[in-house]
């Protein structure tokens, strides 16, 4: 059975727990273990710790990664800024000894030490390269028949040591045709949907970096957005809301791979909780079991 | 670093013992002592005690947003020192070297009229170069009490810091999850105090509290 140290982060439990309950009915249905970290902190959030205290930084990551050192795992993460953040820190710790020292240094205060014995990756890459297209395949019980679009999210595309940044992206895609949706290209995929901009300009994040993607999503006919980032589908969601103070009106619902892939393995949507989305999430699971289908 | 230089930051570790904090001399004739703010009045008597030569140039002063750096500079013999402390702006005082070293009373007060920094025991207060009705709240170096985070990643930082987690959990939350047949929380260091005495300890150890103005006494940012 494959088996890795579960890294939730923040935002998956404390806000958008579906994902969490998607994820644990999926790796079960696929005999994937997911052992949760206990006494895990924020990875930290790849914006305020990382620009201004580098060591605070690597000294977070480190001890999470420690975690799962502990419980001889490598760590998968669900989300993509807790992904970029751990793999990052992970890979300066592993060859940069004067950083790893740095953060020993304090990590022995409290018992602990990094060892670099563990290996950081997303869920999208466990479940390709770990349990494989095929097997999935195999689950897939009810085809979902909608349109969506994919947001990848701006973090997925990192890779390390110069390797090719679209091959996270690609199996997302993959995995996500796998429950039967079309996907449609709107042009836009590799736009950041500016959730690290609303911390410094509310304006600019919903109008020059969200809007134009919600145009081209519903010009290409999507009844969905299809992402794996808790942070990115905050922005979808809380966004459309916000723009309507603005006068813009879209109604777009997200979906979290996993949410999806749980759909398609039978799974009702009210086991999945889908209202703790902002968005007409749970409308669209409804309306795909009451056999209505978007695609034309 | 030359003879003389060697000679002065000797001097004065011998003088302020652990009130001296750190001591740089980044060229010849200059020299940086990092006192603690309580020890001001202690340095000064102790320079004034040891070089005859001592004298006083000027003093500045800087709005860093959360602290304020006072920079007390002294010729002697052929270098310059500066005697440099911080405090936090909460504090709003600088204690008055006037009595020891006269020619501090001008610059002393011209540092109330531009930063609004009170010094309690100075021997003539008032206003010099501003007028006499300016009012106190406006003073035209003093900036916001504020650190370096644009105000809508404040609550982040402090979440952060605080909890362990940038998306502090609510008791609707806490329900919500239980309704779902989850945990209330995740399995965070918050959940458990010996984890979170640990991720604390780190974040004290680091700077970032220190670089956002995190108040440990009151869990929470200096400023909001």
């Amino acid at each position: 059975m494959v088996k890795y140290a579960s890294f939730l982060g923040c935002q998956i439990p404390m806000r958008i727990p579906s994902i969490e309950i998607a994820s644990k009915k999926v790796f079960e249905k696929i005999g994937l273990e997911a052992v949760d970290l206990q006494g895990y902190s924020c990875c930290p959030e790849p914006v305020i710790s990382r620009l201004l205290d580098k060591t605070a930084w690597l000294a977070t990551s480190a001890r999470n990664l420690v975690l799962a050192e502990e419980l001889g795992l490598d760590l998968m993460t669900l989300c993509n800024g807790c992904y970029e953040t751990l793999l990052e820190a992970n890979e300066i710790l592993k060859h940069e000894p004067e950083e790893r020292q740095r953060v020993n240094d304090i990590l022995k205060t409290y018992g602990r030490e990094y060892k670099g014995l563990v290996n950081v990756k997303h869920a999208v890459e466990v479940l390709y390269e770990d349990v494989g297209p095929e097997k999935i395949k195999e689950h897939v019980i009810k085809p979902m028949k909608i349109r969506v679009a994919m947001h990848y999210g701006c973090h997925l595309y990192r890779e390390p040591n110069g390797g090719d940044i679209t091959r996270k992206p690609n199996m997302m895609k993959e995995l996500t045709g796998l429950t039967g949706v079309e996907i449609v290209d709107y042009g836009l995929e590799r736009l950041c949907c500016g959730y690290p901009s609303m911390q410094a300009d509310e304006e600019f994040s919903l109008k020059q970096r969200l809007l134009p993607k919600l145009k081209n999503i519903k010009e290409a006919g999507a009844d969905a957005v299809v992402l794996t980032c808790p942070a990115c589908t905050i922005q979808f969601e809380i966004g459309q809301i916000l723009l309507r103070e603005h006068g813009i009106h879209y109604n777009i619902p997200c979906i979290n791979l996993m949410e999806l892939l749980a759909l398609s393995f039978g799974i009702p949507s009210k086991d999945l909780h889908l209202e703790f989305h902002r968005g007409p999430t749970s409308q669209l699971a409804e309306k795909i079991e009451g056999g209505y289908k978007c695609l034309k | 670093m030359t003879e003389k230089e060697r000679e002065i930051v000797e001097c004065m570790r011998r003088e302020l013992g652990s009130d001296l904090i750190d001591a740089k001399t980044p060229r010849e004739r200059r020299v940086f002592l990092r006192i603690k703010p309580t020890a001001l009045r202690k340095a000064v008597n102790a320079l004034k005690k040891n070089y005859s030569t001592l004298r006083f140039m000027t003093i500045s002063a800087v709005d860093h947003g959360l602290d304020f750096e006072f920079l007390h500079h002294f010729h002697v013999d052929g270098a310059v020192v500066t005697l440099r402390s911080v405090k936090p702006k909460e504090d709003n005082t600088l204690e008055s070297i006037t009595d020891i070293i006269p020619a501090a009373n001008f610059i002393e007060r011209e540092i109330t009229d531009l930063f609004g920094v009170k010094i309690p025991n100075h021997p003539k207060p008032g206003n010099l170069i501003l007028t006499k009705d300016w009012p106190d709240d406006k003073r035209p170096l003093r900036k916001p009490l504020e650190g370096e985070l644009p105000p809508q990643a404040r609550p982040v930082a402090e979440a952060l810091i605080s909890t362990s987690c940038v998306a502090p959990i609510s008791r609707y939350m806490e329900r919500k999850r239980e309704e779902a047949g989850l945990p209330k929380t995740s399995s965070f260091a918050f959940t458990n105090e010996k984890d979170m005495k640990e991720f604390h300890g780190i974040m004290k150890d680091t700077s970032l509290s220190k670089k956002v103005g995190f108040d440990w006494k009151k869990k929470k940012l200096r400023y909001r």
